[in-house]
Formats: C-alpha cells, structure tokens, sequence
C-alpha cells in the first residue's frame, strides 16, 4: 500500500504506516463522521460531500477491480430519501456490506482491501488495533443486503427499520437518528429493487412496504379530482339556468274511486309542493339536508373502504396504510370518509342549534326533536367506533379510556365493559365488535332512525313556520329537488377539495414492546368530556354529566313553553328565550372546556 | 338543422357535463377496486437436499401442493390441484382422487375417470448447483 506525502512526513514512520493503514481500513467509520458533520451542516449536501471525497485516500486497487466501485454514489441536485441513504451507506455499511449490498464476499473484501484484506488479523481489526479501530470477532457475519435473497428475515419496510435503528452499524449501534435510518431502509429497499418509486418511508406507511415484493404507488389523483370538481362546478352553473316546469304536479289521484292515493315515503320527502318559507336558506341554514347528503356519503364510502380493511390486530393499521399509501384513490376515498364524519357532526350540532333558535321543537315535533336528538347521539358513537378502528398508536389511550370508563358505572359496569370489549383488556374481540358495531349495527340503527324523523318532518307539518303565511307562496316538487341538488353540488366541491388536500390523521401501528409518545387525545368531539375527566370522579364526569346534558337537551321542549305559534319561522323568538339562553349555556360551557383541553395538549 | 336555441344548448352542454362526471366518477370506482390487496403465492419453492429424497418414492408436498417423484432419470413433480375445479387432489391406491367430484387420476396424472378432462399439471423442478431441489409453479 503506497502511503500519502502527508503521513510519511510523520516523525514516527512506524506509528503513521499503522495509523494510515487503520485510516484506509476503516475509512467507512470515518467517513461516517465526516457525512454526519456535513449533514448536520446542510441537508443540500451532495457538493460537500464530493468535497469529503477528494480529501480520502482510495486504497489502491486490484487489476481486476474497478477502483470507481468506492467512489461516492452519485445524487440528484435534490436527493430523495434513497439517494441520502445512499452517501450514508457508502459512509457507513459498505465496508462490511459491500459496494453493492453483496455482503462481506472474497471479491469485494480483496479487491476493495488489497493488501489489509484479512480484515480479522490486519492491524485494524486485529488483537492489537490502534486507536481508531476495534476487534471484530471471527463468528460475525456480514450478510448481503441488497441481493434479491437478502434480508429474508424482515417482512415489511418497518421490520428492517427497528432492526437498522437497534443494531446498526455493529460497532457502534444505535448512533444513528431515526431520519438517518429510514434514509438507510429506504436505500436498502432499493437495491433489492423493492422500493415503491416516489414512496417516502416513515412510521406511518413504513408497515405497509413489504421487503421481498415491489409495489407501486399510484399516480398522485388530486389533478384529475380537480378537474372533476370544475366539471361538476360548470354542471351546476348549468343546472341554475334550467328552468322548472311551470306546473305544479297534482296530488295523485286512483281514476277508479276518485280517492286520494295514500302517499308513499318519497312523496313525503318531495310533496307536489312545500311552502317556501320552509325551504329558505338563511332559516333551514340547509343543516338538516346537508346531514342527509353527508350520511349518503359517509355509507359509500365506508362500503369501498371494507373492500381492503382488515379487521383482525395485526393487520388493522397496515391494511389502512395500504389503502393510504397503494390503493388507488385510497388516500382519497379515506379522507372524504374521514372529513365527511367530522363535517357531519359539526352539521349535526347547526342543525341542532337552529331548531332551538327557532323555537322548532314545540307541539307535535316534540317527538321528533328526540328522534334528532338520538341520531345525534348514534353520530357520536359512529364516530368514535370508527376513530377506533384505525387501530393504531393514535387511539390507543382514547380507547383505554373510553372503555374504562364504562368500568366505573356501578353495579353493571364489569358486565358492560366485557360486553363492549369481549374480553379483559382490547384485543381481538374488541377490534371485531367495534367493526361490527360501526358498519352494521350502528349504521342500520342510524339508518333507519334517519327515516324516520325525515317522515316525522312531513308528518308534523313540515319545517315549522308561521302558520298564517303558510298557504301563500308555495315552491314545486322540483324547485325543492333544484334546491337540494344545488347544496349537494357545492357540498361536494368543498368535500372533494378539502379530502384532495388535507389527509385524515393516521400514526403507526399499536405495538406491544415500545411507547411512542402518541397522541394522547381523545377525539376532538370527546375533548370536553376528556378536560372533565381530569377533574376528578371518572363516574359522574365522564358518564352521568354528559348523559344528563344530553338528556336535558331532550327534556327542554317538555320542560318549557312552547313558542308562541306566531313567532314561528324566525330566529330567535321572544317565547323561547329560557329554552334559548340555556342552550347557550351549555354551548359555551362545553366549548370552552374543549378549548381548554386544547390549550392543555398543545 | 335549425341552430340549437341558448336554452336548448345549455341543456345538451349540462347534460354533457353530467354525463362526464359520472364516466369519471365511474372509471375512479373502478380504478379504486382494481387493486390486487394479497400478494401472489411463491412462484418457486426450496425443496432442501436432492440427497433426503430416495429413489422410487413419492413425496406428498400438501403446503404447495404438489407430488414429488424421484424416478432413476430426477426428478419429477406433479401438481395436486385438480384441473376440474382445483381443490387437491388425495393419494389413493397409486393414483389420485379428488375429493370434490369424483375425478380420478393414475400415477402419471393422466385422467382415469372424469369429470377432469385434463392431466395433472406436470411442474418444472431442478436440482441447483447447492444440491437442492428447486420446485418452479409453472408447467413444463
């Protein structure tokens, strides 16, 4: 091995051949180093790094070896992730694992070591190593990584990850950040080939890339949403224009007896007409209609999404990043189901609000204000079953807690929490029910308790307004229809961009052996009821207080006069004041307590 | 033809328009269930040393599945999945017979009773440079 100009000006010739031969040796620790202070300088690194180069010395090759086999790796002007984990592999893993992924074989130890390729005895990695170098055991292996057999040990990209961060490099595990490791697996994965083309790993999709198989990842769809939506948009300029039938449908009549046909559940969503002051925007707000469209939404959906979630455990969180980061439309499909849930509660409680600022819920629709009531409450339980269901570290403590707390009713609390979980502690039993529960039983339950306050609404009269008014203009079937149609329209646009852009929480899969610091949150309809729980009893806090609010909610209509039948259809009749002011004393109450659990997490 | 009145051609174009979202809508449904969720099955299987497998005798491979005879001349492997409707087929009295419909195959897999029209599949199996079997899921 021929020694540099500058080594060989040592005074100590002997020490300095030493140390140069440990240098060149181990010039992979080294250049660890020097690519960890480069990196931390500049992430853009790719120029410094050539610099780094020119400083090493290259050992000298064999004949046969071509000496370009260890110069740095080439990277694009802006690296991927697979190109930062590239420098650091030449930096770090090659000496042991080849130049490309080989592993420690006789060709690339000889050619790439020349004289110092008896890495077990020279002076590096011998008994009597300087300074620099260590001792490696004969018994160690230096497995291939990058072949198409390599790393049959590892399933998925997340595997390769723990094994990376834990164990690696050997002589000094765990040095390095997680940021640097999944650069390295990101890297590993393509040189065998399977790493998804575009795909950044991280902890929220790193499950879901098996190691032996290469998936692709779909085309980014938001262009083609995008263009959907303008083309609905331009469609419902259209359907402004169009004019409506001047004549107003009959009410159907049997030409045989002359007697008016019983009206079906359809003509009692689209009577032949309605009066107009019950389909005014500014007093309907649209609420209770755009909760419809939402549910519609929220059934497609969901019905897609069961095409791919598995609900066992073990699969749960991988299947959802699946069909986040491989399933075509996936990310999208799940996001609409997700903001459609959130919007839909929001709406839910608008609607909720508007009947008591109108003072709707007196007389006959007592009745049907519970009905609402109810669906608002399947809502909620909807929602939390499905938060559940993603099975992963961000609902692991809400889960805990919200099943616990069913623990601390007396008397039949033991019995309720076996029945909800299905067993001591959430497992498999619990992720199947919670399943159950949201797609079937909880959806029909809702379903069929959506009928049945729309049917209550024609029944009782339609919306409430003033009666003396009612007869005096009237809209038809199909003014109703346009009107509907139109909410919906713009309903979806704003849908369909915001699941475009803002993705549905997601984090990494609920593993036994480790805790992240995951969201520790319940979810955000559940915050108040979270900021009481830190209060004290979990029994009245967390399960008497919310029941009783919402139980007074539903014995308000009962409790106090109804509006006086004049003010109907206006906001904020004289009548219901009391009904009105409590109400917002609640609103605010349970709006500041979220705030406040807010403000608390952040 | 008469020129379309404005009505009438923002009628066709609104119509138009809708018809588009709905082809969209419908090619994303079916580009949203097009997606192959389960990997395939191994195309090959490592069968371990040629040397554990004695001449003449036949070994029932039921994870692949898969019969492997060791003849004077190597190897041979005939698949098990009966080529009627594919369940796998049983072992019985030199031949086989699957228990679903009844067909029946000789020790060659050729077809001794329907309904089964065609033989079992004969599968491409080698011995590598290690000395183990290597089995390939593809006919010969």
């Amino acid at each position: 091995m021929k020694i540099t100009p500058a080594i060989r000006k040592d005074k100590k010739p002997l020490r300095a051949v030493l140390i140069a031969r440990a240098f060149f040796f181990t010039f992979g620790a080294i250049l660890l180093f020097v690519s960890n202070v480069l990196l931390t300088r500049n992430v853009h690194a790719s120029q410094s790094y050539q610099a780094g180069v020119t400083q090493t010395p290259i050992p000298s090759p064999t004949p046969t070896f071509d000496i370009q086999r260890l110069a740095s790796p080439a990277v694009a002007e802006i690296p991927t992730q697979a190109d930062e984990g590239a420098l650091i592999f030449w930096g770090v893993c090659i000496a042991c694992h080849g130049d490309r992924g080989q592993g420690l074989t006789d060709e690339w130890r000889i050619g790439a070591y020349d004289a110092d390729n008896n890495c077990w005895e020279s002076g590096c990695h011998g008994k009597d190593h300087p300074d620099q170098g260590f001792e490696l055991p004969k018994t160690l292996t230096f497995p291939p990584v990058g072949t198409a057999s390599a790393l049959g040990r590892f399933e998925n990209a997340q595997q390769l990850y723990d094994y990376v961060v834990v164990m690696m490099p050997w002589w000094k595990p765990r040095s390095l950040t997680p940021e640097k490791a999944w650069q390295l697996t990101a890297y590993i994965l393509k040189m065998k080939g399977s790493l998804p083309e575009g795909m950044e790993l991280e902890q929220t999709n790193a499950s879901a890339v098996p190691v032996h198989r290469n998936i692709k990842v779909p085309k980014n769809p938001n262009i083609t949403i995008f263009i959907f939506t303008g083309i609905l948009a331009l469609a419902m300029f259209g359907l402004i224009t169009r004019d409506l039938p001047e004549r107003v449908e009959q009410i159907p009549v049997d030409l045989k007896t002359g007697k008016v046909i019983r009206p079906n559940f359809f003509s009692h969503l689209h009577p032949p007409t309605i009066p107009a002051d019950q389909s005014r925007w500014r007093y309907t707000l649209g609420a209770g209609g755009m909760a419809v469209f939402l549910s519609l939404i929220l059934l497609i959906t969901g019905l897609l999404e069961m095409f791919y979630y598995i609900p066992t455990p073990e699969k749960a969180a991988i299947s959802v990043e699946t069909i986040v980061s491989f399933v075509p439309l996936g990310a999208f499909i799940r996001n609409l189901h997700y903001w459609s849930a959130q919007i839909l509660v929001v709406v839910a409680l608008i609607h909720l609000a508007r009947v008591i600022f109108t003072g709707a819920y007196g007389a006959q629709r007592k009745f049907n204000f519970l009905l609402g009531l109810i669906l608002l409450v399947f809502i909620v339980l909807l929602d939390f079953t499905g938060y559940v269901l993603r099975w992963d570290e961000g609902i692991r403590w809400a889960l805990t807690a919200g099943t616990n707390l069913l623990k601390s009713i007396p008397l039949i609390g033991n019995e309720l929490y076996i029945f909800v979980v299905g067993g001591r502690e959430p497992g498999p039993a619990a992720l199947i029910r919670f399943y159950s529960w949201h797609i079937y039983l909880l959806s029909l339950a809702a379903g069929f308790f959506i009928v049945w306050h729309l049917f209550r609404v024609r029944r009782d009269g339609g919306i409430a307004a003033a009666p003396g008014r009612e007869n005096k203009t009237r809209i038809t079937r199909a003014d109703l229809l346009k009107r509907e149609v139109l909410g919906m329209v713009i309903g979806s646009i704003v849908l369909m961009i915001v699941s475009a852009l803002v993705p549905a929480p997601i984090a990494p899969p609920i593993r036994g052996d480790t805790l992240l610091d995951a969201d520790s949150s319940a979810p955000w309809f559940f915050l108040w009821v979270q900021q009481l729980l830190k209060s004290g009893d979990p029994f009245l806090l967390g399960v008497v207080f919310p029941l009783l609010v919402v139980i007074f909610i539903g014995a308000m209509p009962y409790l106090f006069k109804d509006v006086e039948p004049g003010e109907l259809g206006h906001w904020f009749p004289r009548s219901g004041s009391i009904v009105q002011l409590l109400f917002i004393i609640i609103a605010v109450t349970i709006l500041a307590l979220t705030m406040l659990s807010m403000i608390n997490s952040l | 033809m008469t020129k379309p009145s404005r009505r009438e051609f923002l009628r066709l174009a609104t119509n138009t328009l809708l018809g588009l979202t709905g082809a969209i809508g419908l090619g994303g449904l079916i580009h949203f269930l097009s997606y192959e969720m389960d990997p395939a099955p191994p195309s090959q299987y490592d069968l371990g040393s040629a040397g554990d497998y004695p001449r003449g005798l036949n070994t029932l491979l039921l994870h692949i599945p898969a019969v492997l005879i060791r003849t004077d001349d190597g190897f041979i492997a005939l698949s098990l999945v009966c080529t009627h409707l594919g369940c796998t087929v049983e072992y019985k009295d030199g031949g086989y017979e699957c228990p679903c419909h009844g067909s029946k195959y000789d020790g060659k897999g050729l077809v001794t009773r329907g309904p089964s029209s065609t033989p079992l599949k004969r599968l491409r199996v080698e011995v590598n440079e290690a000395g183990n079997v290597i089995l390939y899921m593809e006919p010969i």
